[in-house]
């Protein structure tokens, strides 16, 4: 068995790397996939928890995220590929109608 | 499994999850980016088995690696970007997003609370018992019946959105 510890300090690790994808990457497309390697490490703290407190609770929680990852991946890809059809690029910098 | 080749195993793969998932955010190539993030995937889902989470295991292998990631393969290949190997991969502002990065991440492996690995949970030979699958199961539906459900909800509206959202509009 792992201890929860190390399974926490191997979750901030990832997710603080899914983060600096987040906010670098250029390509909207792995700024989504960025979000889902920070869904993952949550996951791993929830799973880590889970085992520690002995409580299924942990394990279906993640099942949930999983859940709503999928239906995040469904509408952000749906928006990547309207935005695609629309537009030459999709860098995220080239994204700037909104920006007053 | 001795302790020893656990905390072995252990080492291995955060040390291959970590690896890959640099590797994932820093690949100039998306696509080889998404096979980092396959890596990744496959070693978080050697890490639930790690952690007595058989069935977060296999579902992360089933829907992340084999569903959601394919469908993000499609969609970067569907959208074919030549253009995109060739600029920088990272926006002008990125050592501010790194530092912010690894801020968040310092500031999450300092917080953890002292009292957190006390004895609650514990058996009386001092060892974590592993929830079980049934356990699992049965309190997935039982008590979350209705979350259960509702994700199912949740699915149906993402997939109609993502329709309705990505339909070429009628030329009127």
């Amino acid at each position: 068995m792992v201890p929860v510890g190390a399974c926490l300090g191997l979750s901030a690790i990832l997710f603080g790397i899914g983060l600096i994808g987040f906010l670098a990457r250029r390509n909207i497309i792995l700024v989504l996939v960025s979000v889902e390697i920070m869904l993952n490490a949550v996951n791993v703290s929830l799973a880590a928890f889970s085992q520690h407190l002995h409580d299924p609770r942990g394990q279906i929680l993640a099942l949930f995220v999983i859940a709503v990852a999928a239906a995040e991946a469904a509408v952000g890809l749906g928006l990547v590929i309207a935005l695609g059809r629309n537009r030459p690029g999709i860098s995220m910098e080239e994204l700037t109608d909104l920006k007053w | 499994m001795p302790l020893q080749a656990a905390g072995m195993a252990f080492s291995y793969l955060a040390a291959a999850s970590v690896a890959s998932a640099i590797l994932a955010v820093t690949r100039r190539n998306p696509v080889h980016s998404m096979l980092w993030v396959l890596a990744l995937f496959l070693h978080v889902a050697g890490i639930f088995l790690m952690a007595g989470a058989q069935l977060l295991a296999a579902v992360q292998v089933i829907v992340y690696a084999g569903a959601i990631l394919v469908f993000y393969l499609f969609v970067l290949m569907l959208l074919d970007l030549p253009s995109e190997t060739a600029g920088p991969r990272f926006g002008a502002h990125w050592p501010l997003c790194a530092a912010a990065g690894i801020a968040f991440a310092a500031l999450a492996w300092y917080a953890e609370e002292p009292g957190l690995a006390s004895s609650a949970g514990r058996t009386a030979d001092g060892g974590p018992r592993p929830v079980s699958l049934s356990e699992v199961g049965t309190a997935l539906f039982t008590q979350f019946a209705l979350p259960f459900e509702i994700a199912s909800l949740v699915l149906l509206a993402a997939i109609v959105g993502a329709v309705v959202v990505a339909k070429r509009k009628k030329e009127s």
